[in-house]
């Protein structure tokens, strides 16, 4: 294969090249860089780009991905594997969503792709990531996680026949039941809805929780999927483990808890929600039960606040819906 | 009976009294204003006070006090329980350690206590809160969590005396397996400290996680644990439940990694490691492995970063030193 640079990493034919793709300066002059890996294989094939921790402290992705890179052999491996595992870094450090030199546009990095060159901080660094994405990638996968260990979830994109086709076969190989395929205009800003629209199939994984609520068994579990991945894409010898049907919702509901306090959940990720069903009790400061929180639709739990405190608005509950449109 | 009141809550009798007790002011002027339950028994006896969320992302204990409460009746009771479950309020509502108010000291609130009238906004805060806490107390238990939801240890106030007899009593019946009989000079500022030096036996529980670490497996088992200890006191009848043999540490040692990068454990809460083991594996972004994190000291592991991420200087991991079997 082609010989390609991205920042300071450069391949050299079959082989892993590690570098640096510079996003930014930090306030001290210093460059604000993310790490790069590039993984050749020894027979052509097709490019995929992986990244994690466009939130930066979605950490699943980055150790799902580093468990991948371990795993591969360039001498078994048909194409290539571009890695940026812990893309917003800035944020990354801080073990928070959005980069701390954000100031007022919010920051977050997958609203603000394809970029802007003299945007805002988080906008230039969308454009210094996207401009590679764009040159050098067939397929991407993008990490994330929600609140707690046991999401399991996936997106792709299904904006024309070519891509959701292709997407589709993504989304069957990872194997999560609970898959939406999304329609062009959803996420407008994100790697997946931009992507896809430059004819790029484009597939997010939702894995598993933050902070405290990081879990190695949904990264070793991610990495064998990953694995299955590349062998439907050709890229790696092996039958493709059949994973079963996949849900293929076509919207997602994300409810804003309409009150705050302390709160116990009563639903956990998969399970089927009917309107009405209770999600949770919530409790105040003295400890008397005080009232439930009730699901507004039907559908599939995606992601449940985990408690134990709760301020109106945060995130309550992420429902995939089924039948819908 | 004799009247009880903290802030707002004012118990005459029997049963359950609530209210909030003042211990500072927002920005806006409105009172950070804490929550008190009393519970009081019908018949005569000590008081229980119990804190939790001096920290004030520690969830578990507040959830363990209104879960001992829940199965606590006044007429089975001998004497009073004075809860606050939520006494950081401004740093629970942020899920965070220290007050967000708080600028310059650090905000530490348990290194506060007495606390000071005018001091500052943390050390105000332990003054409101220590006054009535001296004033009704016999007995104090303080609510803590650390990082993993497999953190399970103790310490009791060892000053001597009353204080140190009764302290053990409290901890035995608690029962978790580690426990640190802690010294005269140890954690100075704390309430266990305060509290212990004016005559007032304590005890600390360490369990569960802060934030998103947080379970209710570990509140359950704690409020059940804390229905034994009120057997010992002798404010719930029943015989009091023997737990397995104990350990008593010296002391402890925090250690700050001087690693950084991603990070796994290789160890768990309650693990027995020697000096020199490895304790972990650090990674960099590329997801290269770049070295091994060591234990410097041998004893029972108390408290263990997680990983993913870590940087130099956090804590690596808390060990309970020269485990004795009592």
């Amino acid at each position: 294969m082609q010989d390609i640079r991205i920042g300071s990493a450069v391949t050299n034919g079959p082989g892993q090249a590690q570098g640096w793709l510079k996003l930014a300066d930090n306030p001290d002059g210093s460059p604000m860089q993310t790490p790069v890996v590039i993984v050749t294989g020894s027979r052509p094939g097709p490019t995929v780009w992986v990244h994690a921790c466009v939130h930066g402290n979605e950490y699943c992705g980055t150790k799902i991905v580093h468990a991948l890179l371990r795993s591969l052999d360039p001498r078994s491996l048909a194409g290539r594997v571009v890695a940026l595992p812990a893309l917003n870094i800035s944020a990354f450090n801080r073990n928070q969503r959005t980069s701390p030199f954000e100031g007022y546009g919010g920051g977050d990095m997958n609203r603000a792709f394809p970029g802007v060159e003299a945007g805002s901080l988080t906008q230039q660094m969308a454009f210094r990531v996207y401009r590679e994405l764009k040159a050098h990638a067939d397929v991407l996968v993008d990490f994330h996680t929600a609140h707690t260990a046991d999401v399991r979830w996936a997106i792709y994109a299904a904006g024309t026949p070519e891509v959701a086709a292709q997407g589709e076969k993504i989304a069957r190989a990872w194997g999560y039941r609970d898959t939406l395929a999304a329609p062009a205009g959803m996420l407008t800003g994100s790697a997946l809805s931009t992507a896809a629209g430059d004819g790029i199939p484009a597939f997010i994984v939702e894995c598993g929780g933050k902070f405290q609520a990081f879990d190695g068994a949904a990264v070793a579990d991610g990495a064998k999927r990953f694995a299955n991945v590349l062998r439907a894409l050709g890229m790696l010898e092996g039958a493709v483990e059949d994973h079963g049907p996949i849900a293929n919702f076509t919207d997602f509901a994300w409810v804003h808890a309409p009150r705050g306090g302390l709160f116990r959940p009563a639903v956990r990720c998969g399970e089927r929600l009917e309107r009405g069903t209770v999600l949770g009790t919530y409790f105040t400061l003295w400890g008397d039960a005080d009232g439930d929180a009730i699901s507004p639709h039907a559908g599939t739990v995606l992601a449940i606040h985990p408690g134990p405190i709760m301020v109106n608005g945060d995130t309550l509950v992420h429902i995939g819906l089924h039948n819908a449109r | 009976m004799k009247e009880i009141a903290v802030g707002t809550a004012v118990s005459k009798g029997p049963g359950i009294a609530k209210g909030t007790l003042e211990v500072g002011a927002y920005p806006d002027g409105t009172p950070i204003a804490i929550p008190v339950v009393i519970l009081r028994g019908a018949t005569e006896g000590p008081v229980l006070w119990l804190n939790a969320c001096v920290h004030g992302n520690e969830y578990c204990g507040t959830f363990t006090i209104h879960a001992l409460l829940r199965r606590l009746d006044p007429a089975n009771l001998s004497g009073t329980v004075v809860a606050l479950p939520a006494l950081n309020l401004p740093a629970f509502q942020k899920n965070q350690r220290m007050s967000p108010f708080e600028g310059f000291s650090g905000g530490d609130l348990n290194r506060c206590f007495p606390g000071r009238a005018n001091g500052t906004v943390t050390e105000q805060m332990a003054h409101a809160i220590y006054d009535p806490l001296k004033e009704h107390a016999d007995y104090l238990v303080d609510f803590h969590t650390a990082i993993t939801p497999d953190t399970r240890w103790l310490l009791f106030s060892d000053y001597g005396g009353r204080v140190s007899e009764v302290g053990e009593r409290m901890a035995r019946a608690f029962g978790y397996r580690d426990i640190l009989p802690a010294k005269a000079d140890l954690l100075q500022g704390s309430t266990m400290h305060v509290a212990g030096h004016d005559g007032i036996p304590v005890l600390i529980v360490e369990t569960g996680g802060i934030g998103s670490a947080f379970e209710h497996a570990a509140v359950d088992q704690a409020a059940d644990r804390m229905v034994n200890v009120m057997r010992a006191l002798g404010m719930v009848e029943g015989a009091v439940t023997e737990h397995g043999p104990l350990n008593f540490f010296s002391s402890f040692d925090w250690i700050c990694a001087t690693g950084a990068g991603l990070y796994e454990r290789t160890v768990r809460c309650g693990d027995t490691i020697t000096a020199g083991q490895v304790i972990g594996h650090f990674y960099n972004t590329f997801g290269d492995r770049t070295g091994d994190a060591h234990a410097p000291s041998s004893g029972i592991v108390l408290a263990a970063h997680n990983g993913p991420v870590l940087a130099r200087g956090e804590l690596l991991i808390h060990i309970g030193l020269d485990p004795r079997p009592r």
